[in-house]
């Protein structure tokens, strides 16, 4: 249980760190930079401590403060507390992790590089770190929410970190207007969980999932507003999907993240690759349990997931920046874990979550490493012939491309195959809407493969294209020793879960993501999920078949993929090639005019409907006060004109009123009768 | 014994009187004593009931008025007064600048 006594702390280190940075930063050795090193290591160390508590099959779910308590019957107490179970263990290591690597990456990228307003930019990394952690032990939707908002918050400030450019407030701006659109509906789905339960928790006695499931038996009454339950849960489900699409950049709120590569790359790694928008997908397994209930709102996830994977594959497969090509393929991989989140494969896309997160972030960083070679140039037309220049990235960073192209046997292809099986074998067994989103899938490893392998081959191969290409600046340890610890992940951690392997040599008991995620409350396992799932399987020619087939396919398209890029890029001198795509290449370029379709959104429908309800309110609402309070001010002008001023006036007023009341008491009375 | 209500309808008559001088008069010495009667009018009253009910609270009620209108006398005539250095004159309907 120790280790659950200091588990608060994996969220306060962090977040002291952010204070001392803020306050004091400027007076520390490297702005702050080793309180941010020191306080990510200690939350590393006791979600280690965590996770291996956890392993020992211990789980923890309290509420640690109440800070609004309910009074009376019907009402519902906020809490703040904890929920550390096998997800969130894993995703807490992961995230302090990644962290402290980025930490340690920044003395490079920030420190080494001169910039100044460093105290800030540790004071940000803190903060975020501190909102993430907080946000994966939430036990409650309420709680998760502010910790949402929180990371969107920090993400605004690190995007925005070189303020005195133009681009970045932009982005900054962008992406936090966007988020917040996602985040409204996320705000009505909080409050209509209130409203449904009377409690927001994930997890024990009376959790929402758990209540929902009851509802759907008629094991428990809810408060459905006149809906049917499943509608209800339906439509609450959809709700919170907002803010999840916002986060974790799907279409159509992907916009912001391409922008976003405004910022420091250290903090894309961070932020927008590894865990902000992992802060979405997790938020789905977070209470799957309830989504589960909803074969719409799966259908819906797994729809938009293998959309969003294909359009954003296609973008990135034109973009001349290395970051861009990076950030379009995000958007695609956090596509792929919305598909198989909605198509049933909970431990699929977690697994695709965790391997990502370390390619990614491995990604990243080694794109931070060549920008600095490059001083910060990040056209990949300026490159070229960087490997024998600096081969500590190119391996580590050749390591997180296999991994993202997924290519056997690294990490990416463990899961994104998993992912694409699940769909399958789900869409077979009656759902074609998942073949459609597989389809999609598919299609999308073939441009992973192609877009991945042309940044590598124009990054490092042929012949340098500029002079600084020719001379790169060198990096220092604090930049190759993240990239190396990373590169070893991307490279292995694959093992973690082989199910194909377990599949077709028929050697069980590797499936150990499978076994994690099985542990802990049994409402909120990875079989239970399976037993409400509204999914069925099914197999092409048997089950080892279907894997063979599917891992074939998948592997064959993405090398098919790279070959491609290979073909064409992985000469001396390449051309662009793009040319010959004609319109499509234009239609990418400018990413499917998603941007100026938005603008015109904005500027056509939105602002005119804000006029006219401007008019209203100025016309109709002000008008019916300002017309009473009119009447009033006519009346008082007109009515004060009985204060003469004239003595006698006032004495006659007096009598005419002494008369009046003998006159009513008279009648009244009856003197007169 | 002359009937109580010979000396209510003298009273009422003479507040009546005073009632008149202040709804019509403009001079504020006259007003003073048009406010006189209506005061004495009242006076009459309160006898007249003493003697009716042979107690003699109403009495001495109206030697407290008699001071009272004594007071009020010294009160309204420095009110004149000062209207007439401002004034140069004893008119109520000059001074009318308290208005709306």
């Amino acid at each position: 249980m120790a280790a659950f006594d200091y588990a608060p702390a994996i969220v306060l280190l962090p977040f002291l760190s952010f204070l001392v940075s803020l306050g004091g930063g400027k007076y520390l050795p490297k702005g702050g930079a080793f309180g941010g090193i020191a306080a990510s290591a200690g939350s590393l160390v006791l979600s280690a401590w965590v996770f291996l508590t956890v392993a020992g099959g211990e789980v923890y779910n309290e509420t640690l403060y109440t800070w609004a308590a309910g009074a009376g019957e019907e009402t519902v107490s906020l809490t703040f507390g904890l929920l550390l179970d096998p997800l969130a263990a894993m995703m807490l290591l992961i995230v302090s992790l990644v962290s402290l690597l980025v930490h340690v990456f920044s003395l490079g990228y920030m420190n080494d590089e001169g910039e100044t307003g460093l105290p800030r930019y540790y004071a940000g990394l803190g903060l975020f770190t501190a909102s993430m952690l907080g946000f994966v032990v939430a036990d409650n939707l309420l709680m998760a929410f502010m910790f949402f908002e929180l990371v969107g918050l920090c993400s605004y400030l690190l995007i925005g970190f070189w303020f005195r450019q133009e681009g970045p407030p932009s982005a900054a701006k962008k992406a936090f207007l966007v988020t917040r659109f996602g985040d409204y509906f996320f705000l009505v789905g909080v409050v209509a969980v209130f409203a449904t339960f009377g409690t927001a928790k994930f997890a024990g006695e009376g959790a929402f999932p758990v209540l929902a499931e009851e509802a759907l038996n008629g094991a428990a009454e809810v408060t459905t507003f006149g809906f049917a339950p499943e509608t209800w849960f339906t439509i609450v489900g959809l709700l919170i999907l907002g803010g999840v699409i916002g986060k974790s950049a799907q279409f159509p709120l992907h916009t912001w993240l391409p922008d976003a590569m405004e910022g420091p790359t250290p903090v894309s790694a961070l932020i927008h690759a590894a865990t902000m928008v992992a802060a979405g997908v997790y938020l789905v397994a977070r209470m799957y349990g309830f989504y589960a209930l909803s074969p719409t709102a799966l259908g819906i996830i797994a729809l938009v997931g293998g959309f969003t994977a294909l359009v954003a594959a296609t973008m990135g497969v034109v973009k001349r920046e290395i970051k861009q090509v990076l950030a379009y393929s995000t958007i695609s991989q956090y596509g792929y874990m919305m598909l198989g989140l909605g198509a049933g494969g909970y431990v699929a896309a977690t697994f695709h979550l965790m391997t990502h997160a370390f390619f990614k972030a491995l990604l990243f960083l080694g794109a931070g490493s060549v920008i600095i070679a490059m001083h910060h140039d990040e056209d990949m037309w300026n490159m070229g012939g960087l490997k024998e220049k600096m081969p500590v990235t190119y391996y580590t960073f050749l390591a997180g491309s296999l991994a993202l192209a997924g290519i056997f046997p690294f990490a990416g292809f463990w899961s994104k195959d998993e992912v694409l099986y699940e769909t399958l074998i789900h869409g077979l067994g009656g759902s074609p809407l998942l073949l459609a989103g597989y389809a999609m899938g598919l299609v999308a490893v073939f441009f992973t493969g192609f877009y991945t392998f042309r940044m590598v081959f124009l990054t490092f191969h042929g012949e340098p294209r500029t002079d600084i290409a020719r001379d790169p600046h060198g990096v220092r340890w604090n930049v190759k020793g993240p990239l190396v610890v990373l590169g070893i992940l991307a490279a292995t951690v694959g093992v973690v879960n082989m199910v194909p392997v377990e599949k077709l040599l028929g050697i069980t008991g590797i499936d150990f993501l499978h076994q994690w995620l099985d542990g802990g409350f049994e409402a909120l396992t990875a079989h239970h999920y399976g037993d409400v799932l509204p999914y069925s399987s099914a197999y092409i020619g048997g089950e080892t078949t279907t894997v063979a087939v599917g891992a074939a396919v998948s592997l064959g398209l993405a090398l098919a993929g790279v070959i491609t890029a290979h073909v064409l890029y992985n000469v001396s001198d390449p051309d662009e090639h793009t040319e010959k795509l004609g319109a499509i290449k234009t239609l990418w370029y400018n990413n499917y005019y998603q941007d100026e379709y938005q603008v015109w959104l904005a500027e056509s429908v939105v602002l005119p409907v804000a006029r006219l309800a401007d008019k209203f309110d100025q016309g109709v609402v002000d008008g019916v006060v300002n017309g009473v309070s009119s009447v009033s001010l006519f009346a008082g002008s007109r009515i004060r004109r009985v204060q003469t001023g004239v003595v006698t006036n006032y004495a006659a007023l007096l009598t005419l009123g002494l008369v009046a009341l003998l006159v009513v008491f008279g009648v009244m009375g009856g003197w007169f009768a | 014994m002359v009937p109580v209500q010979w000396y209510l309808l003298l009273a009422a008559a003479v507040f009546c009187i005073g009632l008149f001088g202040i709804l019509t008069r403009q001079n504020a010495l006259l007003f003073l004593m048009s406010v006189e009667l209506m005061l004495n009018a009242a006076n009459i009253n309160l006898v007249a009931f003493s003697a009716y009910w042979g107690n003699v609270t109403g009495q001495t009620f109206s030697l407290f008025t008699m001071a009272l209108a004594a007071a009020e006398v010294a009160v309204g005539i420095g009110i004149i007064l000062v209207l007439y250095r401002n004034f140069n004159d004893v008119d109520v309907t000059l001074a009318k600048e308290m208005r709306w």
